[in-house]
């Protein structure tokens, strides 16, 4: 993506990115995973709620990948 | 079992302090429309711990010298410390004007924790979940006020759509930024200052009790007992660094907060 100006990083930031990471993680986790929750108890079923947690795994996963990856 | 031979050998066994310790019975019972206001010890503290992070400020900063000296030096190391290695560090120039809060924070933090290694107060008052959760509501609503002041409501956009994504995974991606942003930032502020608090006082609780268990047994181990009594001092130094560090963390996680709500994520 274009982006404007030079990339910016001021030092002593490793920390608050591992815990940015931590935090995109177990956030992914707990939206879809609450989303497939909540569906289950909708749709009185089981298995949504472990398929939430794989799609939002996946998401987090994804969404840290762009924001810290290399590219 | 081994014969009791003194009375001593006959005392109970041995009690490691759990959880308990950090229930406080009321000092002074008042409950206003149903909800408890009751003042016990920990509420004493805290009155007390602000009371004495005012005092410090108030009277190291109500006649500043140019040089300073005594208490102006100590408490403007604070300042420093804050302005050079947290808001210039991470939100640069433009976070100044978040010393006053940020400054506050560490300093309330900090006298807090302390609490926990400091006779005859020996409780870290983040050990209970009241400070720690209101602190990060705190910064929860900080760093959204921040957001709107500089951004406006494009600020919410900036934060849960982040750019350079294709727009369907943005049905993914938003209920995970909304979380992560929202919840899960003061949620951690706050955890993580609780459960270091809680875990370091128990550790030493339990190092204590058992070391006068241990010396007093009148038996071999009281020898163990000069060793744990040397490992306890140990700890009480590993708690005044847990205690400096856990507010240092609030206090740069709150700043970080602040710098991304400042401007839009690139």
């Amino acid at each position: 993506m274009s982006e404007s100006g030079p990339p910016k990083e001021p030092p002593g930031r490793g920390a608050d990115v591992v815990w940015s990471i931590i935090g995109t993680l177990v956030a992914g986790v707990l939206a879809w995973g609450g989303i497939g929750w909540l569906l289950d108890q909708w749709l009185n079923t089981r298995f949504l709620v472990a398929v939430g947690i794989i799609v939002g795994m996946a998401g987090a996963f994804y969404l840290i990948m762009k924001r810290y990856g290399s590219g | 079992m081994r014969a009791p031979t003194l009375p001593l050998a006959q005392r109970e066994a041995f009690h490691a302090p759990g959880i308990e310790i950090f229930e406080w019975p009321d000092i002074f019972h008042l409950e206003v429309a149903g909800v408890d206001l009751s003042i016990n010890r920990v509420v004493l503290q805290m009155f007390f711990v602000g009371l004495l992070v005012w005092g410090l400020f108030f009277f190291a900063f109500r006649k500043p010298k140019l040089v300073p000296s005594g208490l102006q030096n100590v408490m403007e190391t604070f300042v420093d410390f804050i302005r050079n290695q947290i808001v210039l560090e991470v939100i640069g120039r433009d976070g100044l004007r978040f010393m006053p809060y940020l400054t506050t924070l560490f300093v309330f933090v900090l006298f807090g924790n302390l609490g926990g290694i400091i006779p005859p107060i020996l409780f870290p008052l983040n050990g209970r979940m009241a400070l720690p959760a209101i602190m990060a509501i705190c910064s929860l609503l900080v760093f959204i006020s921040v957001g709107i002041s500089s951004q406006g409501l494009a600020y919410f956009k900036n934060a849960l759509f982040p750019p350079g994504i294709p727009w369907p995974v943005y049905i993914l991606l938003t209920p995970i930024e909304f979380v992560s942003t929202f919840i899960v930032r003061p949620v951690t502020l706050a955890i993580r200052l609780l459960a270091n608090m809680i875990a370091g006082h128990l550790i030493l609780s339990v190092f204590f009790v058992a070391t006068g268990y241990m010396l007093t047994s009148m038996n071999i181990s009281a020898v163990f007992g000069v060793g744990a009594l040397i490992f306890s001092v140990a700890l009480i130094a590993f708690e005044l660094f847990v205690a400096g560090l856990q507010a240092y963390v609030f206090t740069i996680l709150s700043a970080v907060y602040i710098a991304g709500a400042l401007e839009p994520e690139h």
